[in-house]
């Protein structure tokens, strides 16, 4: 009994160890934060194709709890044994990662930032996609929308995290653009589905005639959709990570908007720059991915399974 | 058919009720005065509905913590049972299938922390966040980050629908509730459960075949997380692997203010049911009265904190 619950306990930790795909060249070690989130699935695929196209491999690190920096940390140690060539990570929490950071930095192994910018250490590069800017984009095309004028509710996410602040002060950078929108309610949903529909529950009956929702991700978005949906409300509604299912809800004409951070491309130019890097080649310091804000007429190319996804070839990488 | 002893020394758990009654319509006023959007017909409609998913959850919950147990993996098995059971509504295209294929993993990660608990002597606490770790990462690996969405209409009903003009979710607690409350306070097995918790030693020696006992209620609990597996997709419309994580608390969170003891042999299910409303009505309220985000947390554990102390208050001024 004993020993075959050991075998699968083995069998459920050996299925999330690092797995990596042969290849020749470098070992790059690709650190991200969840299993659960679409968008750090599309970075892991993307960090994947640029690799397998440039001829090296990649070893994938993603924490069994999700957003654990503990986890993170000892997967560091882990990079650090394995003797990776380089490494992309994309740090839990921006602050408690960097005695992660000085270690790699110690053992002289070239690290590349992706997604959330690390408060100290040194990186080759940083590439990300500003979550205020994204934010204040999406709001705009929201406000434009309803017209610049009537109610409109925010659904937060995890409050005390950096995306969530920066998204609420692009939501409130936008608003005051537009004096005669009237933000009537800010609540927290914390990214989830169940919590926004039922929040947004609640505030229909507060707020009837709300014009607009500005969710803080793609989830809360489509969890609210279906409880205005549900109240006949006709309010207009977007999202932030240009998810597959809210390509989906904008091309049925269900969601207004959603702002895109695009993963994919992160994950692909951050193996592009280690492996450049390793290889003696020109990298920029800094990579800022450019801000789209999916609407039904741009959303062709979003509406691609990752598998068929290509990465950018360097010279479509901005390098600032 | 063993008659159990010492049953009619527990105290009145009739008037307990009554007092968390009490309390919850205190909110009720205390809300309706502050918002003049509470108290409408739709709005307590939609407070039934999002506490009859918390209920679900919490209600097999109730019969382990009666046993002085605990589950902590009902969140957990709600979001691989969604998950597994979502790809099975939409590969199959049959609901019934997926249906079965949610009870069943609940049924399953029931028996196997029956089994733990019972056999193995493992104390509920750590087979059940054990649980909750592997059910979690068999989530994780199954839906590798994917999100499953979109089923089909007649299925939807169960968390959408209406039964004249109350919401499919309502009447489904209200008939669990009514099935529950006689299982565990008419029947020689609910009152065996209630007897495990209150005095395991007089429970093995008046014949309660305790480990049978247990196994039933960590498989009733698996059960009903299997149940609200159902509800959540029929409800939500879609599944991702980390659904889970902010439901286990809330669902321990409403057994307790329903008056359950940690230290089993106390609880109602009629309790559970007042103690999800209230968890239900605090959330409401704060959306309503646009209380700010920072605040939310706080008033939620104050008031988790307060509904228990003024139930101790009131067993030591009764006793």
């Amino acid at each position: 009994m004993t020993r075959v619950s050991t075998m699968a306990l083995a069998l459920v930790l050996g299925a999330f160890a690092a797995h990596s795909a042969v290849a020749d060249g470098e070992k790059i070690a690709v650190l991200t934060k969840n299993q659960t989130n679409p968008f750090f699935q599309a970075e892991r695929v993307g960090a994947a194709k640029a690799a397998e196209s440039m001829h090296a491999s990649v070893l994938q690190y993603v924490p069994t709890q999700a957003d654990s920096i503990s986890e993170q940390l000892s997967q560091i140690d882990d990079v650090i044994t394995k003797k990776a060539d380089a490494i992309v990570i994309a740090p839990v929490d921006y602050k408690a990662i960097v005695p992660g950071i000085q270690k790699i930095n110690a053992a002289k192994i070239p690290a590349v930032n992706v997604t959330d910018r690390s408060s100290g250490g040194d990186f080759v590069s940083f590439i990300g996609a500003d979550d205020y800017t994204i934010a204040k984009k999406t709001a705009a095309a929201l406000l434009k929308a309803i017209g610049g004028k009537g109610e409109v509710i925010v659904l937060e996410g995890v409050r005390g995290t950096a995306t969530a602040q920066d998204r609420l002060r692009g939501f409130k950078e936008a608003l005051a653009e537009f004096p005669d929108v009237r933000l009537v309610a800010s609540q927290p949903a914390n990214y989830q589905r169940l919590q926004a529909m039922q929040v947004m529950e609640n505030l229909l009956q507060a707020n009837p005639n709300v014009a607009g929702v500005l969710a803080a991700n793609d989830t809360m978005a489509i969890g609210a959709m279906d409880a205005l949906s549900e109240a006949g409300s006709k309010a207009l509604i977007t999202g932030i990570n240009g998810s597959k299912e809210a390509i989906d809800a904008i091309k049925s004409g269900k969601m207004l908007a959603s702002g895109d951070y695009n993963g994919f491309v992160q994950g692909c130019v951050g193996a592009m720059i280690a492996l450049r890097y390793l290889r003696h080649e020109e990298v920029p310091k800094q990579v800022t991915q450019p801000t789209v804000v999916i609407t039904k007429d741009n959303l062709a190319p979003y509406d691609v399974p990752l598998d068929g996804r290509q990465c950018p070839s360097w010279d479509q990488v901005p390098k600032s | 058919m063993i008659r159990v002893p010492g049953l009619n020394r527990l105290p009145p758990e009739a008037t307990r009720v009554a007092m968390r009654l009490a309390a919850l319509l205190v909110l009720g006023v205390l809300l309706s005065a502050l918002s003049s959007a509470f108290l409408s017909t739709v709005n307590l409609m939609n407070v039934l509905r999002q506490a009859a998913l918390l209920f679900f959850m919490s209600s097999g919950l109730t019969l382990v913590v009666l046993t002085a147990g605990l589950d902590l993996s009902i969140g957990a098995t709600i979001a691989l049972g969604a998950c597994v059971a979502g790809t099975v509504i939409k590969n199959a295209d049959s609901a019934w299938l997926g249906a079965a294929t949610a009870l069943g993993i609940g049924g399953a990660v029931g028996l196997l922390n029956g089994m733990m608990v019972s056999l193995l002597r493992i104390p509920a606490f750590i087979a059940t966040y054990g649980m909750l770790w592997v059910l979690q990462g068999l989530a994780y690996t199954y839906m590798a980050g994917n999100t499953v969405y979109g089923f089909p209409s007649g299925f939807r009903q169960l968390g959408n629908g209406y039964l004249l003009h109350v919401p499919t979710p309502v009447i489904v607690m209200a008939a669990l509730l009514a099935i529950g409350t006689v299982f565990a306070q008419r029947t020689v097995w609910g009152q065996q459960i209630v007897m495990i918790g209150a005095n395991p030693v007089a429970a093995r020696l008046s014949g309660v075949p305790v480990k049978r006992r247990l196994i039933l209620v960590y498989v009733l609990s698996g059960l009903a997380a299997g149940f609200a597996a159902l509800v959540y997709l029929a409800r939500l419309n879609s599944a991702e692997a980390d659904i889970g994580s902010s439901l286990t608390l809330p669902a321990i969170a409403a057994v307790l203010i329903g008056g359950a003891s940690l230290f089993g042999g106390v609880g109602t299910l009629a309790g559970t049911f007042i103690g999800a409303l209230i968890l239900t009505l605090v959330l409401n309220g704060m959306n309503l009265l646009h209380v700010d985000g920072n605040w939310q947390p706080l008033v939620t554990g104050v008031i988790i904190v307060a509904a228990v102390w003024l139930d101790l208050q009131g067993q030591r001024t009764r006793s």
